[in-house]
This record gives C-alpha cells, sequence and structure tokens, in this order.
C-alpha cells in the first residue's frame, strides 16, 4: 500500500506571495490552491483533465492543476485567476469578459481567462479561429463560446492599442 | 491513480532531470529527449524542418494545457494505441533509448509496444530520449486523425512517411495505422503496394483500399469496428496523398 500519510513541505510562489506548506504527498495542486492557500478562484469541474477549469499558470505556462501533485509544484511560481486584478482594477481581460457577457454561470471563466491569456501572450493578434483552438481545452457547459470568442478578441485589440 | 488503476508505492518526479529535456542533431538523427513537452516539439525549429511528421503529430495533441505538460517519454511509455505519438514515432521509424542503473539500450518502435498500454521497457527502466531518423531529401509525411473533437482521442489515425525520387516513383513508404489495434500497426499490404509505382490518384486510392486488409479493429463507445475500417482506408488515402504532394515540394 502506498503510505498515505507521509506529508512533505513545499514551497511556492502564488500570485507574488511565497507561501509554505506541510501537505499529504497524495494531494493534487488544485486541492492545495483551494484548500491549504484558500484560493477557490481556482475551480474543480472534473477532475479528470478534461474540463479546464483548474487551469492554472505554472513557472509561465497553463496547465491543469488537477493533473498535478501538489508536491510536483514545489519550487514553481503560480498564476491564479486571484493574481490578475491590481488594487481591484480588473485585467484588461477580465474587463473584457464582463463587457463582453463572456459568462454565465461564470464556472469556467478563471480557466477561460488564463487560456486566454497565455494564447495572447503567444499570440497578440489571433484570428476568430486560433481563439478557438487557443481555448479547446476548457469547456463552458453554458455554451457561451461565441462570447467568449469575442471577448478574447476584444482583449486583443485593446492590448495592441495600448503597446502602440 | 485517480482511477486506482494503480496505486505505487512511490513515485518518483524527473522533472528535475535536465538532461533529459534536450533536443540536438546527431549523425544524421534527432535526438529528443524524454521530456521534451508536446508543445515544444510542435514547435521546435529542429523538428520542424527535420521531421516535421513528429511536430504535425504533436500539435493535434489534446490541447493546449495538456501540450505543455505532457511529454514523448510519457505518451510512448503509457502507450496508449489511440494516442498520437506513438503512431507517428513508428512510422517515422524511432528508436527508444531506455536507461536504468545497468546502463543504456536501443529499443526500435516497432519491439517497443507491445500490447494495449504496455511496453517492452523493463521495471527499473525510463525512456531517457527518442532518436528519430532524418528522413532523405525527396521524402513527405503526414498525420491526419478523426476523432470525435479536437481534444479526443482518434478513432482512427495515420501516420505517413514517404520517400520519392525525381521520376516520382515511390522508394520508400511507411504507413502506420493508431486507434485500430492494440499498437500501432504497418499497413504493410499499401506499404508493398506504394513502394516502386509513381503516386498517382489511382495508386493513392488502391493502396489505401489495403489499408484495413488486416485489421480487426474495437469497437467502442468512439466508432464501431466497420467504421474503424472504413475510415481507416479514407484517411490512409488522404494522409498518402499529403505526403506525396509534401514530398514533391521538399524534392
Amino acid at each position: 500500500m502506498p503510505n498515505l500519510t507521509e506529508r512533505l513541505e513545499i514551497n511556492v510562489r502564488v500570485n507574488g506571495r511565497q507561501y509554505q506548506r506541510r501537505v499529504e504527498s497524495r494531494m493534487l495542486l488544485v486541492d492545495f490552491i483551494r484548500d491549504e492557500l484558500g484560493l477557490t478562484g481556482t475551480h474543480i469541474g472534473c477532475d479528470t483533465g478534461h474540463c479546464g477549469a483548474c487551469t492554472i499558470m505554472l513557472n509561465g505556462v497553463t496547465i491543469k492543476s488537477c493533473l498535478l501533485l501538489a508536491a510536483q509544484a514545489n519550487h514553481s511560481d503560480i498564476q491564479t485567476i486571484e493574481g490578475l486584478a491590481v488594487d481591484g482594477k480588473l485585467h484588461p481581460m477580465q474587463k473584457a469578459f464582463l463587457e463582453q457577457h463572456a459568462l454565465q454561470c461564470g464556472y469556467c471563466t478563471p480557466g477561460m481567462i488564463l487560456s486566454s491569456l497565455f494564447l495572447l501572450q503567444r499570440n497578440p493578434n489571433p484570428s476568430e479561429e486560433e481563439i478557438k483552438r487557443g481555448i479547446e481545452g476548457n469547456l463552458c457547459r453554458c455554451t457561451g463560446y461565441l462570447n467568449i470568442v469575442k471577448a478574447v478578441k476584444a482583449a486583443a485589440i485593446r492590448t495592441n492599442r495600448k503597446g502602440t | 491513480m485517480k482511477l486506482r488503476l494503480a496505486s505505487p508505492k512511490a513515485l518518483i518526479d524527473i522533472n528535475g532531470v535536465g538532461e533529459l529535456t534536450q533536443i540536438r542533431e546527431e549523425n544524421g538523427a534527432i535526438a529528443v529527449g524524454a521530456l521534451t513537452r508536446h508543445d515544444q516539439l510542435a514547435r521546435n525549429s529542429i523538428i520542424r524542418e527535420k521531421s516535421p511528421l513528429l511536430a504535425e503529430a504533436a500539435s493535434v495533441i489534446a490541447d493546449q494545457q495538456v501540450r505543455n505538460r505532457g511529454t514523448i517519454g510519457g505518451s510512448l511509455a503509457h502507450a496508449d494505441p489511440t494516442a498520437d505519438l506513438p503512431t507517428a514515432c513508428t512510422a517515422i521509424g524511432g528508436t527508444i533509448i531506455a536507461a536504468s542503473v545497468n546502463g543504456s539500450r536501443s529499443i526500435e518502435s516497432s519491439d517497443f509496444f507491445r500490447d494495449y498500454f504496455t511496453t517492452s521497457l523493463r521495471q527499473d527502466e525510463i525512456i531517457k530520449e527518442v532518436r528519430v531518423p532524418i528522413p532523405p531529401p525527396g521524402s513527405g509525411g503526414a498525420y491526419l486523425k478523426l476523432s470525435k473533437g479536437q481534444n479526443d482521442f482518434a478513432v482512427v489515425a495515420v501516420a505517413v512517411q514517404v520517400t520519392i525520387d525525381g521520376d516520382d516513383v515511390c522508394r520508400t513508404a511507411s504507413v502506420v495505422l493508431g486507434g485500430v489495434a492494440p499498437t500501432p500497426v504497418h499497413a504493410e499490404e499499401t506499404e508493398r503496394f506504394l513502394v516502386g509505382r509513381r503516386l498517382e490518384d489511382r495508386v493513392v486510392e488502391e493502396g489505401a483500399q489495403k489499408a484495413a486488409d488486416r485489421l480487426s479493429p474495437p469497437s467502442d463507445i468512439r466508432g464501431s469496428a466497420e467504421y474503424r475500417l472504413e475510415m481507416a482506408k479514407s484517411v490512409t488515402k488522404r494522409a498518402v496523398g499529403l505526403s506525396a504532394s509534401r514530398a514533391r515540394g521538399s524534392a
């Protein structure tokens, strides 16, 4: 039998803040973020790697945090949805989601936003097709994809304008 | 582990082993470290230029988050017959370098996949590297898969690598099907038919018809056996046709 009581020390930087915790070796990263750190903006949808609700940035790239053990994130730099707004001011992507009505129940939204941000980092001016491919790992059970695609497009335009 | 299919006594995270992350060209081959992420494989300039078939297969794996984290070593060791890299790797004649405390050994892709989720890796071995031969001029490849959605596993996947000479005659053909058997399988009848012939539309068509000859694919939620047999021929036709036109472009 695996040793389920073993606890491991984990040091991570999350949204710019350093945390140290001792957790069960079998704890998933998403449970660590939600239950140990209290950052419940990262959601658990399917727990099997399909839905993308638990998407976070790990060392600058999007991953599904239900597919990693917390121990694997030791010494990493994590960004969650809570880290986007600055001083109560929404991130341009959050603003675009709000303005374009790109959320209904909101369950998929944190993951959607992180995937959209990763897409724009790679490709600041994506086509509609590229946006759809960029968020293919995130499911919206409200099927509100149309407005999500619009929001990503709007955020891209706004960010590009600002940059020039 | 989540599904309780496996409950290992201990887990070793090899993600910290830096030497397993390199991609380098040496002696007419590309050495791809086992920890190369699918996303890197799809975007790496050496892979895209020298083994575009592998880059193409990596680019259609699951979704961005999975491509950011999944590795070539992990995909091959897992040996899911519907996964993309085992099929692509078999088609390009990749060699798996396995390592243990006792040293390393090379295993050809064709000897590596033994059964559903079963490889010839020994209990104490890990995949260290995959060696990918660089195809000669006049070569073209394609990886096409039919799936129920962009991020679902393949109903049928076909990886093709052909080499043609100046007269458009096929010199070598590797046609490998995934999702239709416990391991990736060569469509040997198709390969034999194509070699020595000009890859005209009617030759490609006739060759593709032979792709399903020796198959007895499974029926499951993704498709019935009959459907898979028909789709095997159809996707093979498209993949061989595309490979031939790419080979002409590179000659």
